[in-house]
């Protein structure tokens, strides 16, 4: 029996909040990346800040295991823009097939 | 020394074939994280085992009866005799029970120090369920399910004083205010790494996502496309999660997809069905 039938047949509800934490919990491990000698989350955040470092050729920040680390500011940021974008298309893509399986 | 791989221990008892479990863990560790796989063993629990193949060595050690859980004896101790025994200088030791279902584990090799472990945990059915602590007085639990460590004399340190912690477990089980008697990697790892730090716990030894629980009332299956769809159970990455929603004295059957997730199996007779059976 293949999986929808299952579905039908057992009047199972689509646990919405669930599936919500879950791919939240996913996606956020994703977002982590580890460069230039330090744990950095590819967060609005973070980008923003190296946005406004972006003046300086290399700079101090706080890294995820709360070590100071200096980086380029430029590469890191765009290294986290490429994983921020790339990890939240991803998101957004299964989160719109779980809503259609509703 | 190898430069790293993973290694697992199995130890059949009376109820539960822990080496069917360590062979379908492996094939999935190959497949996703292409790394060798060592299994330590003992000589009765390899007797007739099939498939020995799959793993690139296996290490012989004794087991300890000592322990029992839900009427069997539970063979978990020694498990820091990994550090003797692994062919590995940086080593991923993975319980039998965590499926690994993409390459996520292989980014600690880039992030871990000397060790590395899980302090938080979320079931994939209850988004809000609490954490779980060794007693009220006492720390939250670490999680020995997934523990990466380099072969060096600071892992080392950790490994003996869950050594130490083994060995007198009921008086650390008084301290802390939890029920000794049964012994749990999990608690050892707590205290031990607590202790070899200063009584501290560095973040930069904490895996930095949660560990994924699938809890003892959720059912795992596969999912399926069509009725005619034949699944590789040792490749499969797309799941259907159910889960028994007890609210107002009534059940709630509930479901969600998930898919190149790993995840840690608390309910071992659906780990059977999903993958050794």
């Amino acid at each position: 029996m293949d999986t929808n039938t299952v579905l039908t047949q057992a009047k199972l509800r689509f646990a919405h909040e669930s599936a919500k934490a879950y791919l939240k919990d996913k996606f956020q491990s994703k977002l982590l990346v580890a460069e230039q000698g330090g744990l950095w989350k590819a967060s609005p955040q973070m980008i923003s800040i190296l946005t406004t470092f972006q003046k300086q050729t290399v700079a101090v920040f706080i890294d995820e295991f709360d070590n100071p680390v200096k980086v380029e500011v430029q590469a890191l940021k765009d290294k986290l823009l490429d994983t921020y974008n790339s990890v939240m298309e991803e998101y957004h893509t299964e989160w719109k097939e779980l809503e259609n399986q509703r | 020394m190898k430069k790293r791989g993973v290694v697992m221990f199995a130890h059949n008892n009376s109820k539960r074939n822990y080496y069917r479990m360590a062979l379908a863990a492996a094939k999935r560790v190959k497949h996703f994280l292409n790394l060798p796989v060592t299994l330590i063993t003992g000589p009765v629990t390899l007797y007739k085992a099939p498939e020995l193949d799959v793993f690139d060595e296996i290490i012989i050690d004794d087991p300890d009866y000592s322990n029992k859980r839900d009427g069997a004896e539970w063979i978990n101790k020694n498990r820091f005799n990994v550090w003797r025994l692994t062919p590995y200088y940086e080593t991923l030791l993975l319980d039998v029970d965590y499926v690994v279902n993409s390459d996520k584990l292989l980014k600690l090799f880039d992030i871990f120090d000397d060790y590395m472990f899980h302090d938080s945990t979320s079931f994939i059915m209850d988004p809000n369920a609490p954490q779980e602590y060794l007693s009220t007085k006492s720390f939250q639990s670490l999680w020995a399910t997934v523990l990466i460590f380099k072969k060096n004399k600071n892992s080392r340190h950790l490994f003996q004083c869950m050594e130490m912690i083994q060995d007198n477990f009921n008086h650390y089980a008084d301290i802390h205010g939890f029920i000794g008697g049964m012994y749990r990697n999990d608690y050892s790892l707590t205290l031990a790494s607590r202790i070899v730090n200063g009584h501290i716990l560095p973040s930069k030894n904490i895996i930095p996502w949660n560990l994924l629980h699938v809890g003892k009332n959720t059912k795992i299956s596969h999912y399926k496309n069509n009725e005619d769809d034949i699944i590789d159970k040792n490749t499969n990455t797309k799941f259907m999660v159910e889960y028994d929603n007890w609210q107002r004295r009534k059940i709630k059957k509930e479901y969600i997809f998930i898919k190149d997730t790993d995840f840690h199996m608390l309910n071992k007779d659906n780990f059977d069905g999903l993958f050794v059976v």
